[in-house]
């Protein structure tokens, strides 16, 4: 394997901020947020689990910290730190003015307007408000089932939509 | 098992049930349809990400982190997420230009990112003095270290032993963390950053 150390630096500052910044908008911790994107990316690398055939290694990487600060998220430790955002209403808004990444954010933000408004409001709740599916479902009075058959449809549709349209 | 349906999508999302998820991955492993619905998955996951505001940066976690603080840190820190805290040591500043144009840069990682996530690899913490924190990564085959360590004095050197022998790799930069790089330093039975004849860290790596 070829690998200098520059560019092993150069690959772990590079990848740092947007893992991060998904770790983060999940715990809304910093320290926690750093502690996810670690064991993430240090379970991937220590494993060798990672293939070629299974996509680009960066949005494989964001699935792998999302899991990760999720479940940190669901641990005893924080739980009452999602009560309390919880109870607080998170704004169903989408703000790609302090996105990391404005141009991506701009697109995202083209291709949700064009989803129909019952699969856009369950990605807004489940993705940028972090609910668990069972609490959508709950406070939306759809059954789960719904909860989770629009959330797939709705993902299904934003790729389709986002791989057709400008870059 | 059967094919992943919806739970391609919620997988991606990271909102299966764990229990289910050595199912789906062991699924993964073996049907090229739901690998491409999932890796579709996301990648619409992660132009969602994308919309995501930047984490808050660190001002403690600057590249200058006082030996105290460093102290400080590693007692509360698990040790492991201290070490790569040192791997990642960036300074707020150079994350601010990074996201910037993170777009752009990350394809061209992506290959030396890709060799690393694809190459097994272990990593130890050593054991250091105070005010010292090292962290050496290396390839289970032996073909690459890296050393990298905070509060080392200047110059000192990385010395492996296998056996009765001892092997110096060289200094440390004089970046801030301090960095090795090694190709072929073998498989050692132990690693050391030693300063003025003696050793400020030291670790045993497991290959």
């Amino acid at each position: 394997m070829v690998l200098d150390g520059p560019a092993f630096d150069r690959a772990y500052r590079e990848y740092a901020p947007r893992l991060r910044s998904v770790a983060f908008a999940v715990l809304h911790d910093r320290d926690g947020a750093e502690d996810a994107v670690h064991g993430a990316l240090m379970r991937v690398w220590g494993g060798g689990t990672y293939r070629a055939e299974r996509g680009a290694l960066l949005p494989f990487l964001i699935a792998c910290v999302r899991r990760e600060a999720l479940d940190a998220l669901r641990g005893s430790k924080r739980r009452h730190l999602r009560e309390v955002r919880a109870s607080a209403g998170d704004p169903l808004a989408f703000d790609d003015t302090a996105a990391l990444d404005p141009l991506e954010a701009r697109r995202v933000r083209a291709a949700l307007e064009t989803l129909p408004a019952e699969q856009r409001d369950v990605i807004l709740r489940a993705y940028y408000g972090h609910r668990t599916l069972a609490e959508v479902a709950q406070d939306t009075g759809v059954p789960l089932g719904t909860v989770k058959s629009r959330l797939a449809a709705a993902l299904r549709r934003l790729h389709s939509t986002l791989s057709e349209g400008p870059r | 098992m059967n094919h992943l349906d919806d739970d391609a999508e919620l997988y991606a999302l990271g909102l299966t049930e764990r229990e289910r998820d050595a199912e789906i991955e062991a699924h993964l492993a073996e049907c090229g349809d739901c690998r491409a619905r999932v890796i579709a998955a996301e990648e619409a996951a992660a132009s969602l990400a994308a919309a995501l505001p930047a984490a808050p940066a660190d001002a403690k976690r600057s590249d200058a982190v006082p030996a105290r603080a460093a102290t400080v840190r590693r007692a509360w820190w698990p040790s492991l997420a201290a070490a790569a805290a040192v791997v990642f040591g960036v300074t707020a500043a150079a994350e601010g230009v990074i996201a910037q144009s993170a777009s752009a840069q990350l394809a061209r990682t992506d290959v030396a990112l890709t060799a690393i996530a694809s190459s097994h690899f272990g990593h130890t913490t050593l054991t250091s003095d105070p005010g010292v924190i090292a962290k050496a990564l290396y390839a289970r085959d032996g073909a690459w270290c890296y050393v990298v360590a905070t509060g080392a004095p200047r110059g000192a050197h990385v010395i492996v032993h296998r056996g009765a022998a001892a092997r110096d790799l060289g200094a440390l930069d004089a970046g801030a963390p301090a960095t090795l790089f090694v190709r072929d330093p073998g498989r050692p039975d132990s690693i050391e950053v030693v300063a003025d004849g003696r050793a400020v860290a030291h670790g045993k790596p497991a290959f």
